[in-house]
């Protein structure tokens, strides 16, 4: 990782903990073993393996995948999923309708599953059918939109928002520190997601840091190509010279690189947001603006699985010393760039 | 009695008074120039705006492009949208027939033809989804609402269907180029030259030809139109083909505009569209229809949002100033309706 | 009479639409517990009356005294709060509620003062429904689900769901079945024995001779006789009140002789049940063929199934011996039949455009290539056309809904003139258009007559009929009963003929 934060808090030893984990489920998924797997927990409790063990149902729901994280949120949990041959998964149709994914949960917990996956079309609306499967016995791993209450789930696992935002400040920071009067703008994501605000927020503060650099503007498209274009180009309109640009979500990136390209603009960084394939691959090229890109990684839909697995089995995870899964692990936002983009690119999403 | 009987005239042999002399006349279209002054107004009052709080940025040659071309591709859609609406109809399905349009046109299948595949593609599926909303309307009996709301699922389900939820990227140089400031002719980039073709082709459409007519008829009064000899089914049934055409003019131009084809694209253009021709002073109830007002509708629109994006306002307060500026068109125009 | 006022008193009430004088000063008692019925013909002014009575129209100028005190009637709810409830003869339910919604509808039975009591308002109804002698309608029913006869039952129980002192019915016995007709006069009958009054507006004058107390005639818009003896007043008296003028029309003289061509327009044995028996006729060119029958007799059916507006069940029309598609207005259109309608705001306007547009519309190809309008000589015909019709303003330009009625109906004639029609299908043709106006629209269609065209004429005024047409056919229900050359019948006899069928003695 390479911009490491301090870390303060427990909440804070979680995410190191998580990242290491994550990191082993990534290299577990795509290539060889990783090393991390083998070194055994400092005890003598069962810890998750690849070893084929109990048979486990796992419930999957996730809302409709109308964008490209949350298509790789479905690929991820079905690929895990298919490499473990005692694992079932019963993936729901997705759907952004709220009533109707309760219905899909309910159905699931009828179906007796061992262990449900949920992520919620919206976290608050869906608390209920979690509280529901988690007082019928069914474990609910509770993945990225939380829940109101922690009773509706035994682990909540997740991207990190405001983490995001404050790695990818930290990143332009560092790269600008030298630079008097530097100039930085910020193309948001959906302003009316709680999410915007919190990955605004942590950029916001990581600046802080940095008494040079000054946030110029922030302007919020709505994680489409479309409006990425379309907000871009006016950004590149008001700020004729900046020095670096933050943009909270890959897939809008393609718009707002189009804007770019069309202005025919090359003289500041651009950090990108997610870890969209086409951002990996733009950032090893190293030919355009596109420098890095903090991740929100897909990731966590495999591990998940991972956890749901080990719950099923009632075993710990790999690497911790404890004999019980966490109750939630907060993913590191990773910054890519050119040097560490190679391990990272099987990861990207189209 | 408020109609005396007219008493003979002596002038019936006399000559044909020259029709911009009649005060009638003039009170026929001092109305609609009211309109169309106090839309030129709006946009004089914005530009002004503009002008003082970002002089540099706003009044410039690129930001003149950059407006006219964010204003090209739901420009094109509104044109369309005018003629439905003055047909007393509704086409909610218009954001998401773009949407299928461009993702249908970048695909990989797609994109092995090239520009002309991308371009065929694209209005083909257009004026495909205006035939099944034509046919649905004039000849199932559908109400507009109801059948172009069942469209808009149906296109965005498969756009969906058909992307997957990726960002499907153009690879094809002939179309990325479109886009580029080297495709400017004089000055003007493409996307704005075929909104200013479509605008011309709608105006005279609607204001010179049979086609024009039949559609204020039907709008205005379909009982009427239908016992005046007009087949408006029929017309019903052009009307939402153009309207699908204009779609897949449209997602064309979105494709060149952001270089890929996406699901989400052409979000709520219905809605805008709706609001810069109710704006223009197209009647929602149909019957009358403005094409020139429609398009400083979406003028005036854009440039609030180049002139709210230049200040780095945020999206809260342009979706809010929007709001008001939809009540306060539709209050003025009310009035004037009332007054004359 | 009993020496207290009366329950209503209506004086000097004038009431004015643009381009017609609706009600000239109509004066009108009536007593408590009364059958106080309402007379005249088609556009005699009984319409606007009782909704001034609704307070549905407010009158220009007169007073209204209720009980000796003067009232204004500013809306329906302040009529209905005084006691005063109308049955109009198209029935203003609400087709998707049920008939006890129906019924309480605006004073719904409410608990803590917004939660409707359903039951109650049910069990009310069906006590209301009883009264009236239907107490199989289920109160909870859809009143879309009832027949035309239950739905005015509904619409009786929603005025006797308020504390009604006076009742309207505006022809109520016209979508009825004899035994129906028979359990109305016994409800009737039971609200007037509870000192309820009634006014009784009908066609049918011995239903007024076996109910009413007392008549009313309205004429032109004035009440030409208060408070006759509805059981001792002769017929022939009634129908010289309905029918005498004050203003004679002029009409154009007829040809001398009728015209021996060819039949231009040939009706053969068409019919639509429910609607009209099968129908033959022909119209030749020049000539004006009337058909006179009251609202209800079928007559607008007719003109429209002519024009394929409706779809005939049996028969067919040919224009000029070919037969015209069925049920396709575009076909008749095309052969050379122009209609213009009864409605003419709804039906043949675009209220928003200019007149040369609304008399271009039918005729657009003739001015166009490609669909591309030659706008000047679209101007100049449609110049043409109204200055041949005299329209005034003479200027084609301005927005039609500014014209008077006259003039609406001539750019609709205008329109069918610039078409080059051969047949000309006239609707209640001065509906709506001021007296003095009326005569200059009938010269119009004389003219047009001469000039070859063959005139189907259809009107509820008796006079219009006999002065225009060469040709009458009196329809009762849906039936002729009686076909004379127009100058061999008068307007008693066509009257006679069209509310009892046959002559009156």
């Amino acid at each position: 990782m390479p911009e490491h934060m301090p870390f303060a808090s427990r909440r804070g030893l979680l995410f190191g903990a998580a990242a290491v984990s994550a990191g082993a489920f990534l290299t577990g998924c795509t290539s060889n073993e990783s090393s991390d797997k083998d070194e055994p927990a400092a005890n003598d409790q069962p810890a998750a393996d690849d070893k084929p063990g109990k048979p486990v149902t796992i419930g999957f729901a996730g809302p409709q995948a109308d964008h490209g994280w949350l298509n790789a949120i479905n690929d991820n949990a079905k690929k895990r999923a298919e490499k473990y041959s005692d694992v079932t998964l019963e993936i729901t149709e997705g759907s952004n309708d709220t009533a109707q994914q309760i219905g899909q949960i309910e159905t699931l917990i009828n179906k007796k599953v061992d262990v449900l996956v949920i992520l919620p079309a919206d976290g608050k609306a869906l608390t209920q059918v979690g509280l529901k499967a988690m007082r019928a016995g069914i474990p609910v791993i509770n993945l990225d939109r939380i829940f109101n209450s922690p009773q509706a789930y035994r682990c909540w696992i997740g991207g990190d928002n405001y983490g995001m935002g404050l790695n990818a400040g930290h990143y332009i920071g560092e790269k600008l520190k030298d630079k008097k009067n530097a100039r930085v703008i910020e193309l948001a994501g959906l302003d009316n997601l709680e999410l915007t605000k919190q990955r605004t927020q942590g950029f916001d503060d990581a600046l802080k840091n940095y008494p040079n650099i000054k946030k110029v503007a922030r302007q919020a498209a709505e994680f489409t190509v479309e409006s990425g274009q379309a907000k871009m180009a006016q950004l590149l309109q008001a700020q004729p010279e900046f020095d670096a640009l933050w943009n909270h979500d890959d897939d809008q990136g393609v718009g707002a690189l189009r804007a770019i390209e069309q202005a025919g603009r090359d003289d500041f960084l651009m950090v990108g947001g997610a870890g969209a394939l086409s951002a990996f691959q733009a950032i090893k090229a190293d030919n355009g603006v596109l420098k890095a890109t903090v991740l929100y990684p897909p990731t966590m839909a495999a591990s998940a699985i991972d956890l749901a697995r080990a719950l099923g089995q009632s075993k710990g995870v790999g690497g911790l010393a404890e004999y019980e899964i966490p109750a939630s692990i907060t993913l590191y936002s990773a910054v890519v760039d050119k040097t560490n983009v190679d391990q990272y690119m099987s990861t990207g999403f189209k | 009695m408020t109609q005396p009987v007219s008493p003979p005239r002596d002038d019936r042999t006399g000559k044909v008074p020259p029709a911009g002399q009649a005060p009638a006349w003039r009170a026929v279209w001092s109305r609609a120039d009211v309109r169309t002054l106090s839309l030129l107004g709006v946009l004089a009052v914005l530009v002004l705006i503009g002008g003082i709080t970002k002089p540099d940025q706003f009044l410039d040659t690129r930001n003149l492009q950059l407006v006219l071309t964010q204003a090209s591709v739901i420009g094109v859609v509104t044109v369309g949208m005018t003629f439905v609406i003055t047909s007393g109809g509704i086409d909610l399905s218009v954001g998401a027939i773009v949407a299928l349009a461009s993702v249908w046109a970048t695909t990989v299948a797609t994109q092995e033809y090239g520009f002309g595949g991308i371009l065929f593609t694209s209005i083909a599926v257009g004026v495909g989804c205006g035939l099944v909303n034509g046919v649905l309307i004039a000849y199932g009996g559908m109400v507009p609402f109801i059948a172009t709301l069942a469209m808009l699922a149906s296109a965005r389900g498969l756009a969906l269907q058909i992307t997957e939820g990726r960002t499907q990227v153009v690879t094809v140089p002939s179309v990325l180029d479109l886009g580029e400031r080297d495709a400017y002719v004089l000055g003007v980039p493409p996307l704005v030259l075929v909104f200013g073709v479509v605008t011309v082709i709608g105006w005279l459409l609607l204001n010179r030809t049979t086609f024009g007519r039949r559609t204020v008829a039907v709008g205005g009064n379909a009982e009427a139109a239908r016992l005046a000899g007009i087949d408006v089914r029929r017309q019903r049934l052009y009307l939402y083909l153009l309207s699908g055409l204009c779609c897949g003019i449209a997602a064309f131009l979105l494709i060149v505009l952001s270089g890929s084809g996406q699901n989400t694209n052409g979000n709520l253009y219905e809605l805008d569209a709706i609001a810069a021709a109710i704006i223009g002073g197209t009647l929602l109830t149909g019957g009358r229809g403005t094409i020139v007002g429609s398009v400083l509708g979406v003028l005036i629109f854009t440039t609030i949002t180049n002139i709210f994006a230049l200040n780095n306002l945020q999206s809260d307060v342009q979706q809010i100033a929007k709001g008001a500026i939809i009540v306060a068109a539709v209050l003025v125009q009310r009035r004037t309706a009332s007054t004359t | 009479m009993a020496p207290e006022p009366p329950l209503l008193s209506m004086s000097g009430i004038t009431k004015s639409f643009p381009g017609v004088r609706a009600l000239d000063g109509v004066d009108l008692d009536v007593q408590a517990g009364e059958v106080h019925c309402l007379l005249g013909q088609n556009g005699a002014g009984k319409s606007t009356l009782i909704k001034v009575l609704a307070g549905a129209h407010q009158p220009d100028t007169g007073t209204i005294r209720w009980r000796g005190e003067e009232v204004t009637l500013r809306s329906p709810i302040a009529a209905m709060r005084l006691g005063i409830a109308t049955i109009y003869q198209e029935l203003d339910l609400v087709e998707h509620m049920s008939v006890a919604e129906n019924v309480h509808l605006g004073h719904e039975p409410t608990a803590a003062g917004f939660v409707v009591r359903g039951r109650a308002a049910r069990e009310a109804t069906a006590g209301l429904l009883k009264r009236l002698g239907h107490p199989e309608i289920d109160p909870a029913r859809l009143v879309g689900e009832l027949s035309a006869a239950q739905q005015q039952i509904v619409s009786m129980a929603r005025a006797l769901s308020h504390d009604v002192r006076l009742i309207v019915m505006d022809e109520p016995s016209a979508a009825l079945d004899p035994d129906e007709v028979d359990n109305l006069f016994r409800i009737v009958g039971d609200l007037t024995a509870d000192g309820v009054a009634v006014v009784y507006i009908s066609h049918r004058l011995e239903e007024i001779r076996r109910i009413g107390d007392r008549v009313t005639v309205l004429k032109d818009g004035r009440a030409v006789a208060v408070g006759l003896p509805a059981k001792s007043t002769p017929t022939r008296e009634v129908v010289s009140l309905m029918t005498g003028r004050n203003v004679e029309y002029v009409f154009p003289e007829r040809p001398s002789s009728a015209p021996e061509t060819a039949p231009v327009l040939t009706v053969e044995k068409l019919s639509r049940q429910g609607e009209f028996e099968p129908l033959d006729l022909q119209v030749r060119a020049g000539e004006i063929v009337g058909l006179a029958g009251l609202v209800g007799s079928g007559r607008s059916e007719i003109l429209e199934t002519v024009y394929g507006a409706r779809r005939p069940d049996t028969g067919r029309v040919l224009v000029d011996g070919k037969p015209l598609k069925p049920g396709s207005v575009r076909a008749a259109v095309r052969a050379g039949v122009g209609l213009a309608p009864e409605e003419r705001k709804a039906q043949a306007l675009l209220m928003l455009e200019s007149v040369t547009r609304n008399v271009s519309v039918s005729s657009m190809s003739r001015f166009s290539r490609a669909g591309w309008i030659d706008r000047g000589a679209e101007l100049g015909a449609a110049r043409a056309a109204t200055r041949e019709l005299s329209l005034r303003p003479d200027n084609p330009d301005v927005p039609v809904r500014t014209l008077s009625g006259g003039n609406q109906q001539k750019a609709v004639l205008a329109r069918w003139l610039l078409r080059g029609c051969r047949v000309l299908l006239l609707d209640e043709p001065t509906r709506g258009v001021d007296v003095g106006a009326r005569a200059e629209l009938y010269a119009v269609v004389r003219r047009l007559a001469d000039e070859g065209l063959a005139v189907l004429l259809v009107s509820s005024e008796v006079p219009e009929v006999l002065g225009l047409a060469d040709r009458v056919l009196v329809l009762r229900e849906g039936r002729v009963v009686h076909t004379a050359p127009a100058r061999e019948l008068d307007e008693h006899r066509v009257l006679d003929l069209v509310m009892e069928g046959s002559p009156a003695s």
